[in-house]
């Protein structure tokens, strides 16, 4: 059913993903107990390792969920063989097990010694947020990536070019070379913090966002049979305005940190302007499914497409504004607000515009043309799952969050951060049992792959 | 999308703005990186802030505490602990040398590092100039953080 | 242009301007929607839509403001749960409407009525 073999390396990448995203919920639900039981695993596992593994393995499985979405994509789009399958599958072990060691390292000594081992000193980039890999890691990760971009990069040179497959390219060259940052770690923390963000921010509101509205685009392509003009002139459209809002928008991080006061307006200002692109998704995504040409019989993955257009919309747009005009965000920097919206976010763009790719292309690659009715059932049972218990989650934090605001930094006589821990520990448990219900979704979700039932009637071709 | 506008012109509204932007980007960064000696206080970074910053890095501090409103939400924000403690680097070190072993039960408690000596005066030391920063509105709103 | 497109353009414009006086332009959006909904004939589809979209922001207004303004009423200004609520509350009933009216932005650009679900036809 795929058009092309070596598109079939995907399959492998995506089973990665998909386990360590697994892993990636579990340290969450493990997390979110020791927010209200703080001694849980203490100190086998100190809060900070769960987090570490916790936010490394999303992004780990993230890069695995983009590279195999690439490995289906680019070879369809551009009507050739992957350049060179092997070299695909190579990068795939090499990651997999520099991956695998990194997290090991995190649970098994402890940080400051795993600083020692990788000898952190020669090049010390560790102990940054989101950035705690070894440099050693880091390094395989930019190699990984080179191989990665030169693969993609030469079949689509040497086959056809189409919008989709250019603007993907555009976002995985951006991505390898804002990682780059990661390698500057200046004694200064005002400098260091201000280009930590030319990683963070310029990754999730810059160039993942061309990554996120070509694999989109691709998805939607496939299953309405809507015209490529209309979905390219789309494409070109939201990642113009993503650029235009995303780039100056890093100012929204700028308020706070000890760099010029001009931030507070450049920041407020283009980071208010960064939900038209997600709003554009939505609008992009509702337009085609209702102009759509056909009916696709793999009903999951229009699932998946409209809902990543939607709760990327509401956790990305709606959730990053409600806090990114300074004056509000002076009140709400660095509490669970932002917790909040950085999981409505990650999750709505980037953990379901992969789950997308991964329903729409697995049954192909398995021989099928979409999965059969009972595994389709499942998979949008756990789309519902695991939709709707982020959404508690999200509104959960919330609320933990502005009574956090209001506690500690707004009432006339402010109370210190542990009492106040302890005021709102309500919420956090409601959390966690919205985080226990995603993970039942998420089981229901790989349990899909395998549950056997009657294959689905085609309507056409 | 109406016919009049072209996918041509969506093309080169993106190529157009997204040059221009990161140019733009690019311009405030050089402008930002060269005013910031008035307020980063870079006066007082010494060897041993250098230090103190590296011990924060290599026990991964960040992963449960923030740091001027940055990092993890589990433990108090530190920007401003040298305030909050009395402007006295002694009770910093004496708080991060204080954490029992095993944690104080039911509660979320801070690991035991075993730092040494020098790591201590460093890392206190670090805190300390980074509470020097000047940041806007003087932030965080109030001691606690 | 006959009158059947010109009726087609007025309905997608009342559909964007319900859209816009959720967002960017309150109040503003409002009037432009009843300047439409007078100049349509009934049974016509910008009729249809112009409804439709003084519908949806009569009831949003309902939903938000007054519902908001009731809890803040009710909760008391100084109180840190009335905010928990109201904030929590706006920014979600408020993203659920933007997004109903996004979908009808969407069908009224097909000249369709609203009617059936968006995955099977
Ligand atoms: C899919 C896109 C996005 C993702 C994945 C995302 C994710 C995140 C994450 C994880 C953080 C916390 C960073 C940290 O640990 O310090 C964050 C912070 C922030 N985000 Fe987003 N974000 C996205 C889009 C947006 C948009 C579109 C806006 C604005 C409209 C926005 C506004 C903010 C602001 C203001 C902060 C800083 C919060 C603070 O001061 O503590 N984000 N985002
Ligand atoms: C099962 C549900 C989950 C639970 C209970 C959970 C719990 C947590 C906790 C406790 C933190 C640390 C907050 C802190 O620093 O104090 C955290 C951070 C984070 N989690 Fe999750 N998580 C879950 C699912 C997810 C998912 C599905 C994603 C991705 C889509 C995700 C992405 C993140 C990110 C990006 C951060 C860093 C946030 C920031 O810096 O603002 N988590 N999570
Ligand atoms: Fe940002």
């Amino acid at each position: 059913m795929m058009k092309y073999e070596s598109q079939g390396v995907a399959k492998l990448y995506f089973i990665a993903a998909i386990g360590l995203f697994t892993g990636q919920i579990l340290f969450g639900v493990v997390m979110g107990l020791q927010y209200v039981m703080g001694d849980f695993l203490f100190p086998e596992i100190p809060f900070n390792v769960a987090r570490m593994v916790h936010t490394n393995l999303l992004i780990v499985w993230l890069l695995f969920g983009f590279m195999g979405s690439a490995y289906f994509l680019v070879p369809e789009e551009s009507e050739r063989e992957l350049y060179a399958p092997w070299l695909a599958k190579l990068m795939f072990w090499i990651f997999l097990v520099a991956g695998a060691l990194t997290i090991l390292g995190y649970l098994l000594v402890p940080y400051a010694q795993l600083a020692d081992l990788t000898m952190n000193d020669l090049l010390p980039t560790m102990g940054r947020e989101f950035l705690e890999q070894p440099t050693i890691t880091k390094i395989g990760i930019v190699i990984v990536a080179l191989a990665f971009i030169f693969n993609i990069g030469m079949t689509i040179l040497t086959g056809r070019k189409t919008v989709i497959n250019l603007v993907l390219l555009t976002g995985l060259v951006g991505l390898a070379v804002f990682f780059l940052f990661s390698f500057y770690n200046p004694d200064n923390i005002v400098l260091d913090k201000y280009f930590w963000w030319f990683v963070v921010h310029l990754w999730v509101e810059g160039v993942w966002e061309l990554i996120m509205a070509s694999l989109l685009a691709f998805v939607l392509i496939k299953v309405t049979g809507v015209d490529r003009e209309v979905i390219e002139k789309w494409l070109y459209i939201i990642i113009a305005m993503a650029l235009i809002s995303g780039l100056v928008g890093t100012g929204h991080h700028f308020f706070w940190i000890g760099t010029p006061d001009y931030w507070q307006w450049l920041g407020s200002i283009f980071s208010a302007l960064e939900p038209i692109p997600f709003f554009m998704m939505t609008l992009f995504a509702f337009n085609v499914v209702n102009k759509r040409r056909r009916d696709h019989p793999n009903k999951a993955a229009v699932l998946w497409a409209l809902g990543t257009a939607v709760m990327a919309f509401l956790g990305a747009g709606v959730w990053g504004f409600l806090h990114t005009l300074a004056p509000v965000n002076y009140y709400t920097h660095g509490t669970q607000v932002t917790a909040a919206h950085g999981h409505m976010a990650f999750y709505g763009a980037y953990v379901m515009v992969v789950l997308t790719m991964i329903s729409y292309s697995m049954p192909l690659m398995r021989g099928q043309k979409a999965g059969n009715q009972k595994a389709q059932v499942l998979e949008m049972w756990s789309f519902w799952l695991m939709t709707v218990s982020m959404v508690f989650i999200t509104l959960f934090l919330t609320g933990a969050g502005i009574l956090q605001v209001y506690l500690q930094r707004f009432s006339e006589d402010p109370l210190p951060f542990m009492v106040v821990q302890e005021k709102v520990a309500l919420f956090y448990w409601m959390r966690e049992v919205a985080g226990l219900v995603f993970l039942i979704g998420l089981i229901l979700y790989i349990y899909s792959f395998f549950a056997k039932g009657d294959e689905v009637v085609f309507a056409e071709d | 999308m109406r016919e009049t506008f072209t996918k041509g012109m969506a093309r080169n509204i993106y190529y157009g703005g997204a040059v221009f932007f990161l140019l733009v980007l690019i311009g405030l960064t050089f402008d930002t990186v060269k005013g910031l000696p008035k307020t980063d206080n870079s006066e007082n970074m010494t060897e041993l802030v250098a230090a103190g910053k590296r011990v924060w890095e290599r026990n991964d501090c960040i992963g449960c505490h923030t740091l001027l409103g940055e990092g993890a939400y589990f433990a108090p924000e530190l920007g401003n602990v040298y305030t909050r403690f009395g402007e006295s680097t002694e009770a910093i070190k004496g708080f991060i040398k204080g954490r029992p072993v095993d944690g104080i039960k039911g509660r979320r408690s801070m690991p035991q590092f075993n730092l040494t000596d020098e790591e201590l005066d460093a890392v206190a030391e670090f805190l300390k100039y980074v509470d020097g920063v000047k940041t806007a509105r003087d932030w965080p709103p109030n001691v606690q953080g | 242009m006959n009158s059947d497109e010109l009726q087609l353009k007025r309905a997608s414009k009342a559909a964007l301007f319900s859209l816009l006086n959720l967002t960017v332009l309150p109040v503003i959006g409002f009037i432009i929607l009843l300047l439409i909904y007078q100049k349509s004939s009934s049974d016509s589809i910008d009729h249809y839509y112009s409804v439709i979209g003084i519908k949806t922001n009569v009831f949003a207004g309902i939903a938000l403001l007054l519902v908001s303004g009731l809890m803040i009423l009710l909760g008391g200004f100084d109180s840190p749960w009335t905010w928990v609520y109201v904030v929590s509350y706006f920014t979600f009933v408020h993203a659920l409407f933007i997004l109903f009216a996004t979908w009808v932005l969407v069908r009224s650009w097909t000249g369709e009525k609203l009617k059936k679900n968006i995955l099977s036809k």
